[in-house]
């Protein structure tokens, strides 16, 4: 079947000097267009900074997270506690940063997780519809009509006691998001008549779905893996703010706002900074993606010199 | 049923050749709510290696349904009848794998718009690279010497530099050009164009069609072209096929169709071609509209529409009858057509 390429019939080569090298990829292009997106560098720039905080800075001010330390209770920020301490003396920079990891770890878990499953199962519903499709645009229906927070509730309180544990949790409800997107936009893109000349040229169902479909989901799916990064995190911490996310001692940034919270009154900035942190992350993460879909889209306008 | 034979016209040319494709019996039919929509209907043909054969019809008449059952790219409910040999198999018994092996690879397709038939996301050599690994068991750094080659073969300018740019980079024309690359890229024994320059720039027309006709030539293959347009027949088939309402009505070389056509369809719509010299300003173009293919009007479909009709008409279908070597029209008044040359006033 398969005919020589280099058969004479058709060969120009020799008008051509010298063949080409290889291309530009298409991640390069991408990568080019995303350095050049000012919101996208600093919502990354942010984020590396405010993780590199989390690991680095408890190993620069050494405090135990746990440790009681009932003679240094209640202090504002200082050289020793950066932040302050809270009514049992333990300091709070360094539970913050340690709640901080567990919510950028449990969010970007889950939201590994939930856009594996999401996309997959949402890929192949929109693609080979019919029966695959009704069944699961039930699925995704039944799991975006029940009530979230209570469902995660008794989740996270007969399963979720590890961070690892309650991303799972998280991601079992959040993947329907992405599965949603993911089946809408591939509805749409298998009409496409590039889908139909990929069948025209004889590629097989697996190779239209991997190459030719799932890549031109990858920008409506990734601005919503962003937006589901930001909500898992949002989410851990009502949880943990209501007592269901990482049990005590350790911490997280929502069970911090939660231990502050009687206290607002007097001191305001002992819930104000785990709550800052939060909108900070979100908003990093949500720049980012934002730079990801235009670099990721490739008609967006290219900076290159041509 | 009836079969056509070939003119003695072209025999010196290609004498022994089996044909390439037989399409005997066609019958395509979509299931839909109020009933089966009959798109296809007894339509029997043949394609001979290297020759260009012209498929002329409204929208909706049929022949770009008759092209995706060929390449059997039609959804899954339709309904098909009869056989379409190719090389002597019979691709509607084929299973999928084999019918995959046969697309792209010895039955390559090019598509009517080039805007959105090249997949956004990967550089224009990319796919020709993909189109060609589908089928040959190449390096990608070969397939890609092959891609900006084949780039260069249809007149596209700086192919190394243009095979790594984007389809949004390239204009319509280059666009079709790259599709033609792609669908060459197996040397495919048969193309099948389906209005390959409808979406294109009128100017940009008559290059492309020359660029099919280079690579027809470079590569012998064989050539199905679907297409509305009388002009572009006339410039580049060898034969010519038209269809009304899902039946071939007319089947003849380019000089049958255009100077002796018995057919009534035929000459009305050779005689709604604007006339650069004409003295007239208006067109003539024919009356009413293609009847419904749910509900067909009894007897001849194209009854209601034309001038020539008779009580007769209403009747029964007509047959295509044989009328001349390799010439043969479906009408109950073929006999009453005059062959005198169509007049294109």
């Amino acid at each position: 079947m398969a005919a020589t390429v280099d058969s004479g019939r058709l060969s120009v080569a020799d008008a051509l000097e010298g063949l080409s090298e290889q291309p530009k990829s298409f991640g390069r292009l991408a990568w080019e267009r995303f350095i050049h997106h000012r919101l996208a560098l600093i919502g990354l720039i942010g984020l590396v900074i405010i993780v590199a905080s989390f690991f680095i800075g408890p190993m620069i001010n050494d405090h135990p997270f746990d440790k009681p330390d009932v003679l240094n209770r209640l202090q504002g920020p200082s050289r020793e506690h950066w932040f302050g301490t809270d009514e049992i003396g333990r300091d709070l920079f360094v539970r913050t940063a340690r709640g901080g990891r567990y919510s950028i770890l449990i969010g970007l878990l889950s939201a590994v997780v939930a856009t594996a499953v999401g996309t997959l199962v949402g890929a192949a519903a929109g693609y080979f519809g019919k029966a695959v499709d009704a069944v699961v645009a039930q699925v995704i229906n039944l799991v975006l009509v029940v009530p979230g927070l209570i469902v995660l509730s008794v989740f996270a309180l007969n399963f979720g006691s590890s961070w690892w544990r309650l991303s799972l949790v998280l991601a079992a409800i959040s993947w329907v998001r992405i599965a949603r997107v993911a089946r809408g936009v591939v509805l749409s893109i298998k009409e496409q008549d590039y889908v139909m000349a990929a069948r025209a040229a004889g590629a097989s169902h697996s190779r239209i779905l991997f190459r030719h479909v799932l890549p031109n989901v990858v920008g409506a799916v990734t601005v919503e893996i962003t937006l589901l990064v930001g909500s898992i995190i949002v989410l851990e911490s009502t949880l943990s703010f209501l007592g269901l996310g990482v049990r005590p001692p350790d911490t997280s940034l929502g069970r911090l706002v939660a231990d502050a919270k009687g206290n607002i009154d007097n001191d305001p900035l002992r819930v104000l900074t785990p709550g800052l942190v939060i909108v900070f992350i979100v908003l990093c993460v949500n720049f980012l993606g934002d730079g990801l879909r235009d670099a990721l889209d490739p008609r967006a306008r290219s900076n290159r010199d041509d | 049923m009836a079969s056509v034979t070939h003119s003695t016209r072209e025999r010196g040319r290609i004498v022994t050749t089996e044909p390439l494709l037989r399409v005997d019996g066609l019958e395509v039919g979509f299931p839909s709510k109020s009933g089966v929509l009959r798109a296809v209907t007894d339509v029997s043909f043949e394609v001979r290696p290297g020759e260009t054969l012209a498929v002329v019809g409204e929208s909706g008449s049929g022949k770009s349904v008759t092209a995706l059952t060929i390449m059997r790219l039609h959804p899954g409910s339709t309904r098909i009848s009869g056989s379409i040999m190719f090389e002597g198999r019979n691709l509607l018994a084929l299973g999928d794998k084999d019918m995959r092996a046969v697309r792209g690879n010895e039955i390559a397709m090019i598509f009517q718009d080039p805007m959105t038939a090249l997949n956004p996301v990967f550089s224009v050599g990319s796919q020709i690279v993909e189109a060609i690994r589908i089928h040959q068991d190449v390096s990608k750094q070969q397939a890609w010497n092959r891609a900006v080659e084949l780039l260069a073969l249809v007149g596209v300018p700086e192919p190394k530099r243009r095979a790594e740019q984007f389809p949004h980079e390239y204009s319509g024309g280059m666009r079709q050009r790259a599709m033609i690359a792609m669908a060459i890229s197996n040397e495919p024994k048969l193309l099948i164009a389906d209005e390959p320059t409808t979406a294109l720039d009128v100017t940009v027309q008559a290059q492309v069609m020359e660029v099919l006709h280079d690579v027809q030539r470079a590569t012998g293959s064989a050539m199905v072209l679907i297409t509305h347009d009388l002009g572009l027949v006339a410039g580049s088939a060898d034969r010519v096929q038209v269809m009304y309402a899902s039946r071939l009505v007319e089947t003849g070389g380019v000089d049958d169709i255009f100077y002796r056509s018995r057919n009534p369809y035929t000459r009305a719509l050779l005689d709604s071609i604007p006339d650069l010299l004409a003295t007239t300003d208006r067109l003539d173009p024919i009356p009413g509209n293609p009847p419904s293919l749910l509900n067909p009007p009894s007897g001849c479909p194209f009854r209601p529409r034309c001038q020539m009709a008779v009580e007769h008409c209403a009747e029964s279908v007509p047959e295509l009858v044989v009328v001349g070597e390799g010439h043969a029209s479906r009408c109950h008044r073929t006999a009453d057509i005059e062959v005198t040359p169509v007049e294109t006033s």
